[in-house]
Protein backbone atom coordinates (compact mmCIF):
# COMPACT_ATOMS: atom_id res chain seq x y z
CA UNK A 1 0.00 0.00 0.00
CA UNK A 2 0.97 3.47 -0.95
CA UNK A 3 -0.42 6.78 -0.54
CA UNK A 4 -0.77 9.23 -3.26
CA UNK A 5 -1.68 11.97 -4.68
CA UNK A 6 -2.67 13.20 -8.02
CA UNK A 7 -0.72 16.05 -8.84
CA UNK A 8 -4.04 18.15 -10.30
CA UNK A 9 -5.08 17.82 -6.54
CA UNK A 10 -2.60 18.99 -4.55
CA UNK A 11 -3.47 22.77 -5.28
CA UNK A 12 -7.13 21.67 -3.71
CA UNK A 13 -4.90 20.14 -0.75
CA UNK A 14 -3.43 23.50 -0.32
CA UNK A 15 -6.62 25.40 -0.58
CA UNK A 16 -8.00 22.81 2.18
CA UNK A 17 -5.11 23.25 4.30
CA UNK A 18 -5.60 27.30 4.63
CA UNK A 19 -8.68 26.81 6.84
CA UNK A 20 -5.97 25.79 9.36
CA UNK A 21 -2.92 27.31 8.76
CA UNK A 22 -1.23 29.78 6.99
CA UNK A 23 -0.16 28.32 3.80
CA UNK A 24 3.18 29.32 1.94
CA UNK A 25 4.02 28.20 -1.04
CA UNK A 26 7.90 28.33 -1.18
CA UNK A 27 8.51 26.95 -4.63
CA UNK A 28 9.34 30.71 -6.02
CA UNK A 29 10.47 32.01 -3.46
CA UNK A 30 14.10 33.79 -3.36
CA UNK A 31 14.81 33.41 -0.04
CA UNK A 32 15.35 30.31 1.76
CA UNK A 33 12.77 28.92 4.01
CA UNK A 34 15.20 30.12 7.41
CA UNK A 35 13.18 33.12 6.54
CA UNK A 36 10.56 32.20 8.11
CA UNK A 37 11.71 31.09 11.65
CA UNK A 38 14.65 33.27 11.48
CA UNK A 39 13.52 36.49 9.69
CA UNK A 40 15.77 38.93 7.73
CA UNK A 41 14.14 41.37 10.88
CA UNK A 42 11.77 40.72 13.97
CA UNK A 43 11.44 42.61 16.60
CA UNK A 44 11.76 40.61 20.10
CA UNK A 45 11.50 42.89 22.72
CA UNK A 46 9.90 46.02 23.27
CA UNK A 47 10.34 48.12 26.16
CA UNK A 48 7.77 51.21 27.61
CA UNK A 49 9.69 53.86 29.21
CA UNK A 50 6.86 55.64 30.68
CA UNK A 51 6.15 52.34 32.75
CA UNK A 52 9.16 50.62 32.60
CA UNK A 53 7.45 46.93 30.89
CA UNK A 54 9.24 45.12 28.96
CA UNK A 55 7.02 42.52 26.73
CA UNK A 56 8.71 39.95 24.75
CA UNK A 57 6.97 39.54 21.25
CA UNK A 58 4.33 36.27 21.07
CA UNK A 59 3.56 33.95 17.93
CA UNK A 60 0.74 31.95 17.49
CA UNK A 61 0.43 31.38 13.75
CA UNK A 62 0.97 28.18 12.54
CA UNK A 63 2.94 28.13 9.49
CA UNK A 64 2.77 25.34 6.45
CA UNK A 65 5.59 26.03 4.27
CA UNK A 66 4.52 23.92 1.46
CA UNK A 67 6.93 23.07 -1.57
CA UNK A 68 10.71 22.53 -0.18
CA UNK A 69 12.73 20.46 -2.32
CA UNK A 70 15.57 17.76 -1.02
CA UNK A 71 18.20 20.22 -0.75
CA UNK A 72 16.03 22.82 1.30
CA UNK A 73 14.39 20.02 3.33
CA UNK A 74 18.30 18.87 4.16
CA UNK A 75 18.81 22.35 5.16
CA UNK A 76 15.61 23.09 7.59
CA UNK A 77 17.15 19.86 9.04
CA UNK A 78 20.36 21.38 9.59
CA UNK A 79 19.19 24.52 10.66
CA UNK A 80 17.19 23.01 13.28
CA UNK A 81 20.14 21.37 14.72
CA UNK A 82 22.18 24.66 14.37
CA UNK A 83 18.95 26.30 16.78
CA UNK A 84 19.18 23.41 19.28
CA UNK A 85 22.88 23.88 20.04
CA UNK A 86 24.04 24.47 23.17
CA UNK A 87 20.85 25.64 24.01
CA UNK A 88 17.48 26.29 22.19
CA UNK A 89 17.35 29.53 20.49
CA UNK A 90 13.92 30.91 21.20
CA UNK A 91 12.73 33.09 18.88
CA UNK A 92 13.36 30.58 16.23
CA UNK A 93 11.47 27.60 17.93
CA UNK A 94 8.44 29.52 19.17
CA UNK A 95 8.09 30.10 14.74
CA UNK A 96 9.24 26.42 14.02
CA UNK A 97 7.52 24.59 16.19
CA UNK A 98 4.25 25.60 15.66
CA UNK A 99 5.12 25.06 11.50
CA UNK A 100 4.80 21.99 9.51
CA UNK A 101 7.03 21.27 6.22
CA UNK A 102 6.05 19.94 3.39
CA UNK A 103 9.21 18.76 0.40
CA UNK A 104 7.36 18.39 -3.24
CA UNK A 105 10.53 16.59 -5.67
CA UNK A 106 10.18 15.19 -8.85
CA UNK A 107 13.00 13.34 -7.89
CA UNK A 108 12.90 9.70 -6.29
CA UNK A 109 13.67 9.98 -2.64
CA UNK A 110 16.80 8.04 -1.73
CA UNK A 111 16.71 8.99 2.17
CA UNK A 112 14.44 11.75 3.26
CA UNK A 113 16.61 14.90 4.44
CA UNK A 114 13.42 16.17 6.49
CA UNK A 115 10.49 17.84 6.83
CA UNK A 116 7.02 16.66 7.76
CA UNK A 117 5.90 15.06 4.95
CA UNK A 118 7.30 14.86 1.12
CA UNK A 119 5.52 14.56 -1.84
CA UNK A 120 7.42 12.28 -4.23
CA UNK A 121 6.84 12.06 -7.65
CA UNK A 122 6.21 8.41 -9.21
CA UNK A 123 4.53 9.10 -12.43
CA UNK A 124 3.60 11.77 -14.76
CA UNK A 125 0.56 12.13 -12.95
CA UNK A 126 0.92 10.77 -9.55
CA UNK A 127 2.92 12.02 -6.12
CA UNK A 128 3.27 9.47 -3.28
CA UNK A 129 2.86 10.73 0.06
CA UNK A 130 5.85 10.32 2.56
CA UNK A 131 4.80 11.03 6.02
CA UNK A 132 7.65 11.79 8.23
CA UNK A 133 6.52 12.75 11.56
CA UNK A 134 3.31 13.68 13.54
CA UNK A 135 2.71 17.00 12.28
CA UNK A 136 2.97 14.88 8.88
CA UNK A 137 0.12 12.29 9.92
CA UNK A 138 -2.31 14.92 10.93
CA UNK A 139 -2.03 16.37 7.88
CA UNK A 140 -2.08 13.04 5.96
CA UNK A 141 -5.74 12.40 6.77
CA UNK A 142 -7.61 14.14 4.02
CA UNK A 143 -10.24 13.54 0.99
CA UNK A 144 -6.99 14.03 -1.53
CA UNK A 145 -4.75 11.34 -0.54
CA UNK A 146 -5.60 7.89 -1.24
CA UNK A 147 -4.43 4.73 -0.08
CA UNK A 148 -3.40 2.59 -3.31
CA UNK A 149 -2.35 -1.33 -3.15
CA UNK A 150 0.11 -0.98 -6.49
CA UNK A 151 0.60 2.70 -7.22
CA UNK A 152 2.95 2.72 -10.69
CA UNK A 153 6.38 3.69 -9.41
CA UNK A 154 8.60 5.15 -11.66
CA UNK A 155 12.18 6.22 -10.85
CA UNK A 156 13.71 9.46 -11.11
CA UNK A 157 17.50 10.22 -10.42
CA UNK A 158 18.79 13.25 -11.15
CA UNK A 159 22.50 13.07 -11.30
CA UNK A 160 24.36 14.80 -7.84
CA UNK A 161 26.04 18.03 -9.30
CA UNK A 162 29.72 18.68 -8.60
CA UNK A 163 28.67 20.43 -5.17
CA UNK A 164 27.26 17.43 -3.71
CA UNK A 165 29.71 14.97 -4.51
CA UNK A 166 32.66 17.23 -3.06
CA UNK A 167 29.84 17.81 0.03
CA UNK A 168 30.13 14.05 0.65
CA UNK A 169 33.85 14.03 2.26
CA UNK A 170 33.55 17.19 4.64
CA UNK A 171 36.43 16.53 6.29
CA UNK A 172 38.47 16.96 2.59
CA UNK A 173 36.94 20.13 2.42
CA UNK A 174 37.44 21.19 6.27
CA UNK A 175 40.75 19.89 6.05
CA UNK A 176 41.39 22.05 2.67
CA UNK A 177 40.17 25.41 3.50
CA UNK A 178 41.78 25.32 7.17
CA UNK A 179 44.95 24.35 5.02
CA UNK A 180 44.22 27.13 2.11
CA UNK A 181 44.86 30.63 4.70
CA UNK A 182 47.67 31.54 3.04
CA UNK A 183 46.52 30.73 -0.77
CA UNK A 184 46.23 33.09 -3.42
CA UNK A 185 42.71 32.79 -4.16
CA UNK A 186 42.21 34.70 -1.24
CA UNK A 187 43.39 37.86 -2.70
CA UNK A 188 42.23 36.97 -5.81
CA UNK A 189 38.19 36.60 -4.27
CA UNK A 190 39.34 40.48 -2.19
CA UNK A 191 39.25 41.77 -5.44
CA UNK A 192 36.44 40.65 -6.63
CA UNK A 193 33.81 40.25 -3.76
CA UNK A 194 31.87 43.80 -3.40
CA UNK A 195 31.85 42.66 0.55
CA UNK A 196 27.31 42.86 0.52
CA UNK A 197 26.68 40.10 2.13
CA UNK A 198 24.00 38.78 -0.25
CA UNK A 199 25.45 35.35 -0.37
CA UNK A 200 25.23 35.03 3.31
CA UNK A 201 21.68 36.58 3.25
CA UNK A 202 20.29 33.81 0.25
CA UNK A 203 22.05 31.00 2.08
CA UNK A 204 19.74 28.91 3.70
CA UNK A 205 22.21 27.73 6.08
CA UNK A 206 23.96 31.29 7.23
CA UNK A 207 22.29 32.36 10.85
CA UNK A 208 24.56 35.11 11.85
CA UNK A 209 22.40 38.22 13.14
CA UNK A 210 22.53 41.75 15.11
CA UNK A 211 20.59 42.51 17.57
CA UNK A 212 20.02 46.13 17.49
CA UNK A 213 17.31 48.98 19.42
CA UNK A 214 15.01 51.36 17.47
CA UNK A 215 13.17 54.01 19.78
CA UNK A 216 10.17 55.76 18.42
CA UNK A 217 9.79 59.43 17.56
CA UNK A 218 8.78 60.59 20.88
CA UNK A 219 11.25 57.96 22.52
CA UNK A 220 8.93 56.58 25.09
CA UNK A 221 8.97 53.61 23.11
CA UNK A 222 12.17 51.44 22.58
CA UNK A 223 11.91 48.00 20.54
CA UNK A 224 14.89 45.57 20.53
CA UNK A 225 15.25 43.34 17.08
CA UNK A 226 16.81 40.75 15.75
CA UNK A 227 18.20 41.58 11.96
CA UNK A 228 20.32 39.52 9.56
CA UNK A 229 23.72 39.94 9.29
CA UNK A 230 26.44 38.96 6.99
CA UNK A 231 30.07 38.58 8.12
CA UNK A 232 31.76 39.89 4.89
CA UNK A 233 29.79 43.20 5.91
CA UNK A 234 32.40 45.50 7.28
CA UNK A 235 31.38 46.74 10.39
CA UNK A 236 30.72 42.71 11.50
CA UNK A 237 33.56 42.71 13.93
CA UNK A 238 33.60 46.03 15.16
CA UNK A 239 33.29 47.42 18.17
CA UNK A 240 33.14 50.68 20.05
CA UNK A 241 36.05 52.59 20.05
CA UNK A 242 36.35 51.69 16.47
CA UNK A 243 38.52 48.81 16.84
CA UNK A 244 37.94 45.87 13.97
CA UNK A 245 39.09 42.70 14.38
CA UNK A 246 38.20 41.91 10.77
CA UNK A 247 39.41 44.92 9.03
CA UNK A 248 39.76 43.28 5.16
CA UNK A 249 37.57 41.60 2.81
CA UNK A 250 39.95 39.32 2.40
CA UNK A 251 39.67 38.29 6.18
CA UNK A 252 36.36 38.52 6.19
CA UNK A 253 35.27 36.48 2.92
CA UNK A 254 38.23 33.74 4.23
CA UNK A 255 36.13 33.68 7.92
CA UNK A 256 32.80 32.95 6.11
CA UNK A 257 34.04 29.84 3.99
CA UNK A 258 35.90 29.04 7.15
CA UNK A 259 32.65 28.82 8.98
CA UNK A 260 30.75 26.81 6.39
CA UNK A 261 33.88 24.15 5.95
CA UNK A 262 35.71 23.82 8.91
CA UNK A 263 34.48 25.58 12.19
CA UNK A 264 31.09 23.95 11.21
CA UNK A 265 32.64 20.42 10.80
CA UNK A 266 34.05 20.53 14.02
CA UNK A 267 30.85 21.94 15.67
CA UNK A 268 28.28 19.76 13.80
CA UNK A 269 30.71 17.06 11.61
CA UNK A 270 29.21 18.04 8.64
CA UNK A 271 29.62 21.15 6.15
CA UNK A 272 27.02 24.21 6.45
CA UNK A 273 26.57 23.97 2.31
CA UNK A 274 24.43 21.85 1.04
CA UNK A 275 25.25 23.23 -2.85
CA UNK A 276 21.76 24.87 -3.54
CA UNK A 277 23.76 26.84 -5.56
CA UNK A 278 21.95 30.26 -4.09
CA UNK A 279 25.25 31.93 -3.52
CA UNK A 280 26.15 31.41 -7.00
CA UNK A 281 23.00 32.35 -8.64
CA UNK A 282 22.71 35.90 -6.89
CA UNK A 283 26.31 37.10 -6.08
CA UNK A 284 26.34 40.35 -8.09
CA UNK A 285 30.59 39.54 -8.65
CA UNK A 286 29.58 36.71 -10.32
CA UNK A 287 31.63 34.15 -7.76
CA UNK A 288 31.16 30.81 -7.99
CA UNK A 289 31.80 29.44 -4.19
CA UNK A 290 32.01 25.53 -5.55
CA UNK A 291 34.89 26.81 -8.56
CA UNK A 292 36.28 28.43 -5.54
CA UNK A 293 36.06 25.50 -2.81
CA UNK A 294 36.86 23.52 -5.86
CA UNK A 295 40.48 24.73 -6.64
CA UNK A 296 41.13 24.56 -2.91
CA UNK A 297 40.73 20.74 -2.50
CA UNK A 298 42.76 20.30 -5.55
CA UNK A 299 45.59 22.45 -4.74
CA UNK A 300 45.62 20.87 -1.42
CA UNK A 301 45.22 17.12 -2.85
CA UNK A 302 48.78 18.60 -4.73
CA UNK A 303 49.80 19.77 -1.73
CA UNK A 304 49.63 16.22 0.03
CA UNK A 305 50.72 14.26 -2.41
CA UNK B 1 11.49 26.86 27.03
CA UNK B 2 13.83 29.17 28.22
CA UNK B 3 14.39 32.73 26.56
CA UNK B 4 18.01 32.90 26.90
CA UNK B 5 17.78 36.73 25.19
CA UNK B 6 15.53 38.25 28.20
CA UNK B 7 17.14 40.47 30.12
CA UNK B 8 16.69 41.42 33.69
CA UNK B 9 16.40 44.51 35.29
CA UNK B 10 18.39 45.73 38.04
CA UNK B 11 19.26 49.22 39.83
CA UNK B 12 22.58 51.13 39.95
CA UNK B 13 23.16 51.12 43.53
CA UNK B 14 26.30 52.80 43.26
CA UNK B 15 28.37 55.15 41.03
CA UNK B 16 32.19 55.38 41.09
CA UNK B 17 33.99 57.84 38.81
CA UNK B 18 37.68 55.71 37.86
CA UNK B 19 39.11 57.86 35.86
CA UNK B 20 38.18 60.34 33.64
CA UNK B 21 36.15 58.42 31.40
CA UNK B 22 35.80 55.43 33.32
CA UNK B 23 33.10 54.76 35.65
CA UNK B 24 32.17 51.86 37.97
CA UNK B 25 28.40 50.99 37.93
CA UNK B 26 27.20 48.05 40.96
CA UNK B 27 24.01 46.40 39.77
CA UNK B 28 21.65 44.85 41.97
CA UNK B 29 18.49 43.41 42.18
CA UNK B 30 15.37 46.57 42.21
CA UNK B 31 13.90 45.08 45.02
CA UNK B 32 15.63 42.98 47.72
CA UNK B 33 11.89 41.19 47.78
CA UNK B 34 13.66 39.47 44.58
CA UNK B 35 16.67 37.75 46.71
CA UNK B 36 20.15 37.84 45.17
CA UNK B 37 22.05 36.71 42.83
CA UNK B 38 22.06 32.83 42.79
CA UNK B 39 25.16 31.43 43.58
CA UNK B 40 26.26 27.83 41.88
CA UNK B 41 27.49 25.20 43.90
CA UNK B 42 30.45 26.56 44.85
CA UNK B 43 28.86 29.83 46.35
CA UNK B 44 29.59 32.12 43.52
CA UNK B 45 27.22 34.28 41.67
CA UNK B 46 30.07 34.08 38.33
CA UNK B 47 32.96 32.35 38.31
CA UNK B 48 35.71 35.32 37.96
CA UNK B 49 36.61 35.68 34.03
CA UNK B 50 32.73 35.50 33.09
CA UNK B 51 31.37 38.72 31.62
CA UNK B 52 27.26 39.73 31.44
CA UNK B 53 25.66 41.71 28.80
CA UNK B 54 24.22 45.12 30.03
CA UNK B 55 21.80 46.93 28.04
CA UNK B 56 19.73 50.24 28.16
CA UNK B 57 17.15 50.09 25.84
CA UNK B 58 17.60 53.03 22.88
CA UNK B 59 21.18 52.19 22.98
CA UNK B 60 21.57 48.53 22.70
CA UNK B 61 23.64 45.63 24.81
CA UNK B 62 27.20 44.82 25.27
CA UNK B 63 29.75 42.76 26.84
CA UNK B 64 31.17 43.81 30.21
CA UNK B 65 33.73 41.37 32.63
CA UNK B 66 32.21 41.28 36.30
CA UNK B 67 34.45 42.79 38.13
CA UNK B 68 33.48 42.43 42.21
CA UNK B 69 34.03 39.63 43.96
CA UNK B 70 31.78 36.26 43.06
CA UNK B 71 30.92 35.37 46.68
CA UNK B 72 29.00 38.63 46.66
CA UNK B 73 25.77 38.14 45.91
CA UNK B 74 23.85 41.27 46.65
CA UNK B 75 25.79 42.96 43.26
CA UNK B 76 27.96 42.68 40.31
CA UNK B 77 30.19 45.44 39.56
CA UNK B 78 31.59 46.65 36.32
CA UNK B 79 33.64 49.00 34.66
CA UNK B 80 32.68 50.98 31.56
CA UNK B 81 34.75 53.23 29.72
CA UNK B 82 33.14 56.10 27.69
CA UNK B 83 33.88 54.97 24.08
CA UNK B 84 30.55 54.60 22.22
CA UNK B 85 26.99 55.10 22.01
CA UNK B 86 25.85 52.41 24.85
CA UNK B 87 28.80 53.25 27.56
CA UNK B 88 28.08 57.25 26.66
CA UNK B 89 24.44 56.70 27.51
CA UNK B 90 25.57 54.48 30.70
CA UNK B 91 28.06 57.58 31.98
CA UNK B 92 24.93 59.71 31.86
CA UNK B 93 23.04 57.86 34.42
CA UNK B 94 22.45 58.25 37.95
CA UNK B 95 22.69 56.00 40.99
CA UNK B 96 18.87 54.27 41.77
CA UNK B 97 18.34 54.39 37.82
CA UNK B 98 17.58 51.39 36.21
CA UNK B 99 19.73 49.21 33.21
CA UNK B 100 19.29 45.52 32.16
CA UNK B 101 21.72 42.87 32.34
CA UNK B 102 21.71 38.90 31.12
CA UNK B 103 24.17 36.69 31.62
CA UNK B 104 26.75 35.26 33.17
CA UNK B 105 27.92 33.97 29.71
CA UNK B 106 31.26 32.80 29.27
CA UNK B 107 33.82 29.91 30.82
CA UNK B 108 35.83 32.32 33.46
CA UNK B 109 39.32 31.14 34.67
CA UNK B 110 39.73 27.41 35.56
CA UNK B 111 39.52 28.06 39.33
CA UNK B 112 40.25 24.16 39.84
CA UNK B 113 43.27 23.70 38.24
CA UNK B 114 45.25 27.80 39.39
CA UNK B 115 44.37 26.07 42.67
CA UNK B 116 47.95 25.52 44.85
CA UNK B 117 49.97 27.14 42.45
CA UNK B 118 51.87 30.40 41.88
CA UNK B 119 50.24 32.97 39.69
CA UNK B 120 51.23 36.01 38.39
CA UNK B 121 48.06 38.72 36.86
CA UNK B 122 49.11 40.81 34.07
CA UNK B 123 46.83 43.47 32.77
CA UNK B 124 46.57 46.78 31.28
CA UNK B 125 44.14 50.17 31.54
CA UNK B 126 40.49 49.10 31.23
CA UNK B 127 41.11 45.23 31.48
CA UNK B 128 41.12 45.06 35.64
CA UNK B 129 37.76 44.02 35.50
CA UNK B 130 38.03 40.07 35.07
CA UNK B 131 41.54 40.25 36.95
CA UNK B 132 39.91 42.06 39.62
CA UNK B 133 37.24 39.44 40.33
CA UNK B 134 39.88 36.50 40.11
CA UNK B 135 41.82 38.49 43.06
CA UNK B 136 38.74 38.44 44.99
CA UNK B 137 38.28 34.92 44.31
CA UNK B 138 42.01 34.41 45.24
CA UNK B 139 41.96 36.49 48.83
CA UNK B 140 39.11 34.48 49.71
CA UNK B 141 40.57 31.52 49.67
CA UNK B 142 44.40 33.18 50.09
CA UNK B 143 45.93 29.85 51.55
CA UNK B 144 45.11 27.78 48.56
CA UNK B 145 47.10 29.75 46.80
CA UNK B 146 51.17 30.17 46.73
CA UNK B 147 52.63 33.60 45.82
CA UNK B 148 50.58 35.60 44.10
CA UNK B 149 51.34 38.82 42.14
CA UNK B 150 49.34 41.28 40.01
CA UNK B 151 51.10 43.76 37.28
CA UNK B 152 48.98 46.61 36.09
CA UNK B 153 50.13 49.07 33.26
CA UNK B 154 48.03 52.10 31.96
CA UNK B 155 49.31 55.19 29.77
CA UNK B 156 49.71 57.68 32.81
CA UNK B 157 49.28 57.25 36.86
CA UNK B 158 45.73 58.85 36.77
CA UNK B 159 44.80 55.76 33.98
CA UNK B 160 45.41 53.19 37.05
CA UNK B 161 41.77 52.00 38.27
CA UNK B 162 40.49 50.82 41.50
CA UNK B 163 42.99 52.51 43.37
CA UNK B 164 41.26 51.59 46.56
CA UNK B 165 40.93 48.33 45.78
CA UNK B 166 45.00 48.10 44.98
CA UNK B 167 45.63 49.27 48.21
CA UNK B 168 43.54 46.72 49.83
CA UNK B 169 44.84 44.33 47.51
CA UNK B 170 48.61 44.92 48.66
CA UNK B 171 48.68 43.72 51.69
CA UNK B 172 48.16 40.02 50.59
CA UNK B 173 49.35 40.08 47.43
CA UNK B 174 52.42 41.75 46.11
CA UNK B 175 51.38 44.84 43.53
CA UNK B 176 53.62 46.10 40.92
CA UNK B 177 52.09 49.10 38.85
CA UNK B 178 53.81 50.59 36.16
CA UNK B 179 53.06 53.43 33.60
CA UNK B 180 54.16 54.41 29.99
CA UNK B 181 53.91 58.61 30.68
CA UNK B 182 54.86 58.87 34.70
CA UNK B 183 54.47 62.01 36.46
CA UNK B 184 56.99 63.83 38.38
CA UNK B 185 55.85 61.69 41.89
CA UNK B 186 55.28 58.62 39.92
CA UNK B 187 57.02 55.85 42.24
CA UNK B 188 56.33 53.08 40.26
CA UNK B 189 57.83 51.42 37.02
CA UNK B 190 57.55 52.90 33.84
CA UNK B 191 56.56 50.71 30.47
CA UNK B 192 55.89 47.23 30.45
CA UNK B 193 59.69 46.17 30.90
CA UNK B 194 61.69 43.08 31.76
CA UNK B 195 62.89 44.66 34.64
CA UNK B 196 60.00 43.73 36.48
CA UNK B 197 60.98 40.39 36.55
CA UNK B 198 63.47 41.15 39.35
CA UNK B 199 60.63 41.31 41.61
CA UNK B 200 58.94 38.30 40.85
CA UNK B 201 59.77 35.39 43.00
CA UNK B 202 57.76 32.43 41.78
CA UNK B 203 58.39 28.45 40.53
CA UNK B 204 57.76 28.37 37.36
CA UNK B 205 56.95 24.82 37.63
CA UNK B 206 53.94 24.89 39.63
CA UNK B 207 53.34 28.97 38.45
CA UNK B 208 50.23 30.17 36.15
CA UNK B 209 49.63 33.68 34.70
CA UNK B 210 46.40 34.88 33.90
CA UNK B 211 45.80 38.36 31.36
CA UNK B 212 43.32 40.67 30.54
CA UNK B 213 44.15 44.11 28.40
CA UNK B 214 45.23 45.25 25.11
CA UNK B 215 48.38 45.05 22.97
CA UNK B 216 50.51 46.01 25.54
CA UNK B 217 50.04 42.13 26.61
CA UNK B 218 52.02 40.58 23.94
CA UNK B 219 55.24 42.90 25.55
CA UNK B 220 54.37 41.11 29.20
CA UNK B 221 54.08 37.71 27.70
CA UNK B 222 57.59 38.22 25.63
CA UNK B 223 59.51 39.85 28.47
CA UNK B 224 58.05 38.69 31.14
CA UNK B 225 56.06 35.65 31.49
CA UNK B 226 58.29 33.22 29.31
CA UNK B 227 61.46 34.57 30.57
CA UNK B 228 59.99 33.50 33.64
CA UNK B 229 59.67 30.05 32.91
CA UNK B 230 55.65 29.62 32.59
CA UNK B 231 54.56 27.93 29.78
CA UNK B 232 52.24 29.10 27.25
CA UNK B 233 49.57 26.54 28.08
CA UNK B 234 49.16 27.79 31.32
CA UNK B 235 48.71 31.15 30.52
CA UNK B 236 45.42 32.37 30.36
CA UNK B 237 44.10 35.20 28.53
CA UNK B 238 40.95 36.99 28.41
CA UNK B 239 40.12 37.85 25.09
CA UNK B 240 37.41 40.67 23.74
CA UNK B 241 35.42 40.50 20.74
CA UNK B 242 32.41 42.13 19.42
CA UNK B 243 29.09 39.84 20.62
CA UNK B 244 25.91 40.18 20.19
CA UNK B 245 23.93 37.04 21.11
CA UNK B 246 26.56 35.96 24.23
CA UNK B 247 25.66 32.50 23.79
CA UNK B 248 27.43 31.02 20.75
CA UNK B 249 24.44 31.76 17.58
CA UNK B 250 25.29 35.01 16.46
CA UNK B 251 29.01 34.30 14.94
CA UNK B 252 30.14 37.93 15.62
CA UNK B 253 33.08 36.94 18.20
CA UNK B 254 34.06 33.68 16.40
CA UNK B 255 38.07 33.56 16.49
CA UNK B 256 39.08 30.31 14.27
CA UNK B 257 37.03 27.56 15.70
CA UNK B 258 36.33 29.02 18.63
CA UNK B 259 33.07 31.49 20.02
CA UNK B 260 34.96 33.72 22.24
CA UNK B 261 31.44 34.00 24.42
CA UNK B 262 31.23 30.65 24.75
CA UNK B 263 34.50 28.76 24.04
CA UNK B 264 36.30 32.05 25.80
CA UNK B 265 36.43 34.58 27.12
CA UNK B 266 39.09 32.57 28.48
CA UNK B 267 41.42 30.69 26.59
CA UNK B 268 45.05 28.95 27.51
CA UNK B 269 47.44 31.48 25.08
CA UNK B 270 48.66 28.45 22.70
CA UNK B 271 44.95 28.39 22.11
CA UNK B 272 44.48 31.42 20.52
CA UNK B 273 48.37 32.49 19.96
CA UNK B 274 47.81 33.38 16.01
CA UNK B 275 44.26 35.23 16.89
CA UNK B 276 46.25 37.32 19.98
CA UNK B 277 45.37 41.29 19.50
Amino acid sequence: MALVVDEKQIKDWLVQLKEKFVVIDTRKAILPAKQYFLPPRQDIFNFDKENGHLTSSDYRKKLLVFGLNLIDLEAMTQLDEIMKKPQPDFFYWQKRDKATLVGLTNESVKVAPGGDIILEKINPRQYQVLVLTDKGAKISKNKFFKDIAKPQIKKYLIKPNHGRKMLLDSELLADAVDWSVNHKIWDELAEKCLGCGICAYICPLCHCFSIKDRVSLNGNECVRCRQWDACTLPGFAKIAGGHNFHPSIKERYYNWFYHKFVRAYKEYGKSQCVACGRCKKYCPAGIDIMEVLSEIVEDYKKFKK
Amino acid sequence: MKNLYLPIKVKISKIKKLSKDVKLFRLALPRQSEGWFKKNEQGLIFVPGQFILVSLFGYGEAPFGAASSPYQDSYIDVVVRRVGALTKALHRLKQGDEVFMRGPYGNGFPLKFIEGKDMVLVTGGCGIPPISALIEYVLANRPQFGRVYLIYGARAPADLLMKDKLKEWRKKIKVLLTVDNPTKDWSGRVGMVSELINDIEINAKNAVAAMCGPGPMMDALEKILRPLGISDRRIFVSMERKMQCGIGKCQHCAVGDKYVCQDGPVFHFDQIDKSWD
